[in-house]
């Protein structure tokens, strides 16, 4: 590794941070600065006075329905191109996909005897 | 596909302990048979594996195939001490699997999937395993999970880079330029955090003693094993990474840390916590001296029987503490008068834990400082000798406390039931383990002979 390569290493680190940095605070920066009064910093809902604050807290339970999801999502992500490809892929691909769908058909039973998929 | 029959075996093994938990009432005693039978089954069917390639993925090669044997000989105790809750036979298999999965991943990629499989179930292990207080091991737990991230995290960086570099989940086919050198380094940061190098060592003393001890016991062996296997995957991936000439310095400096740490413990499993962390050092020390060994096969043979001796000393040492209940060091105190046997069999472990003759952790000490006089590293021997001559000492001062010390006048009673007979065999077992193990020199050549061949 050179002493050249090095610096262009740094060079490149140096830009990136800079121009990222530029980037993301350029509107408080160039921008005109306006003044905030009365509800212009209300979320816009409808024309209508918002509810309740934009950033509620959320329940844990929440997250173990988002996390279930991206699993099984990220399965479906697999499931498609065995059927898009399935003529070519033969009965050793089927044979695997069938497994593997059981394999989280068994995983979704056991969440649910678990009590995994109830609202509490 | 006989390739794969120790993962399919714990695969199955996996999916049996989760099936157990769709009963109403789980059986206990399936749970324990299940988490003891599918390791012993995954070591058998070992015996029949042989290397090959099956796909892009999985390259099952001599390396692999031996280091699965550690991993599942180390994770024997936990399997035999399970208690018996089906979500922790299913925690501890699944992690298992990850190891094995690492130990024959082909491909960084697949070498990502195994180590996050591994780790995953570990941390839950953690926070979930053993009796009493959960508040400290569910802090260790969440501890030990950001610190995994955060190797996770720095191991997919330098993936990112040096495939960027090289245009190759595998090893580089010429010079690594800058980012390929910055990804290499990354990746074995990953791989030195897993282990608990200094200075990213800081997570390990409270994870390992604040988790059970027989959990504590896998962490410090078989997880161990395929953390020291991962490093050294990622030192062949580049025979010109520069990372490589400072793994002997930082083992050495690991290998001090953990020396002169324990040195302080009062308490006894974070005193063997530290005692493993230093055993690390050596183990990474051992790992530079292969790399600048040009990877010899008498350097991996050595690494292998230190994490080998490693299993039996760490798995014994830690039962011991669930055998013998006892907490701090002032529990030691008379434990001879009391319990002849089983002091005995501690201070055969503390033997070789501090790498005294005639066990098998001076066989294993003895042969990886052999390996780091052949690839001439001479600062990192003086150091990591200080650090087994600072280890000696406070183990024969707990050598000290067990048998030439008056018993204080709160001795811990003795635990009773199932799980605290299981672990006095296991302490048994392991002593008689380490003491054998000196006499493998003998058929060493042998041995090395037939595994190898």
């Amino acid at each position: 590794m050179s002493a050249l390569a090095l610096f262009a290493l740094a060079v490149n680190f140096v830009a990136v941070l800079g121009i990222t940095g530029l980037f993301a605070n350029a509107g408080k920066l160039f921008g005109p600065k306006s003044v905030h009064r009365g509800d212009a910093e209300l979320p816009y809902e409808t024309g209508l006075p918002p509810l309740s604050p934009a950033h509620e807290r959320m329940t844990v339970l929440y997250h173990r329905f988002a996390v279930l999801f991206v699993v099984f999502d990220v399965d479906l992500a697999f499931l498609l191109p065995w059927a898009l490809n399935k003529p070519a892929l033969g009965p050793g691909a089927m044979a695997a996909i069938t497994g593997f769908t059981l394999v989280l058909l068994f995983m979704l039973a056991y969440f649910w005897r678990k009590g995994a998929l109830e609202c509490r | 596909m006989n390739l794969l029959a120790p993962q399919a075996a714990l695969a199955a093994g996996v999916l049996g302990a989760l099936g157990l938990g769709l009963a109403r009432r789980p059986s206990a005693l399936a749970a324990r048979l299940l988490a003891l039978a599918a390791p012993l089954a995954a070591l058998f069917l070992l015996r029949s594996a042989v290397p090959g390639v099956f796909g892009p993925l999985v390259g099952v090669d001599l390396k692999g195939l031996c280091w699965q044997l550690v991993i599942f000989a180390g994770a024997l105790p936990l399997a035999f001490l399970s208690s018996g809750d089906d979500v922790e036979a299913a925690l501890f298999l699944g992690s298992v699997l990850g190891m094995s999965l690492l130990a024959v991943a082909g491909n960084l990629i697949m070498l990502f999937v195994g180590l996050e499989f591994m780790s995953l179930p570990a941390y839950l292990l953690v926070a979930r395993a053993g009796e009493g207080d959960s508040r400290l091991r569910l802090e260790a737990a969440v501890k030990y999970f950001f610190a995994g991230a955060l190797g996770g995290a720095l191991f997919l960086l330098g993936l990112a880079l040096y495939y960027a570099d090289t245009r190759s989940f595998g090893p580089a086919m010429g010079p690594l330029g800058p980012q390929g050198q910055a990804g290499a380094a990354l990746m074995a940061a990953g791989a030195l955090f897993k282990i608990g190098a200094v200075p990213l060592h800081w997570w390990l003393p409270d994870v390992y003693s604040a988790a059970a001890p027989e959990v504590a016991g896998f962490l410090a062996t078989s997880m161990k094993a395929a953390a020291v296997l991962f490093l050294m995957r990622v030192v062949s991936l580049a025979p010109d990474a520069v990372f490589i000439r400072a793994l002997p310095g930082l083992g050495a400096l690991t290998a001090l840390v953990g020396a002169f740490f324990a040195l302080r413990q009062q308490r006894l499993q974070r005193l063997l916590a530290y005692l493993s962390l230093s055993h690390a050092g050596l183990l990474v020390i051992g790992v530079g001296a292969w790399a600048v060994l040009g990877k010899a096969q008498a350097a991996s043979a050595a690494l292998l029987f230190y994490l080998g001796a490693d299993a039996l000393m760490s798995n014994g040492s830690f039962a011991f503490l669930k055998a013998s209940g006892a907490v701090t060091r002032a529990d030691l105190r008379g434990y001879a008068a009391s319990a002849p046997g089983l002091a005995a069999a501690f201070a055969v472990l503390l033997f070789a834990l501090a790498g005294i003759p005639p066990t098998g952790g001076f066989v294993a000490e003895l042969l990886i400082f052999w390996q780091a006089v052949h690839a001439q590293l001479a600062v990192p021997i003086v150091l990591g000798a200080i650090a087994a001559l600072v280890s000696l000492g406070y183990c024969l001062s707990l050598l000290r406390d067990l048998y030439f010390e008056e018993a204080g006048s709160a001795a811990p009673a003795a635990p009773e039931g199932c799980a605290a007979s299981g672990s006095r065999v296991v302490v048994l077992v392991c002593a008689a383990g380490t003491l054998a193990l000196v006499l493998a020199p003998l058929f060493l050549r042998g041995l090395a002979g037939s595994v190898w061949r």
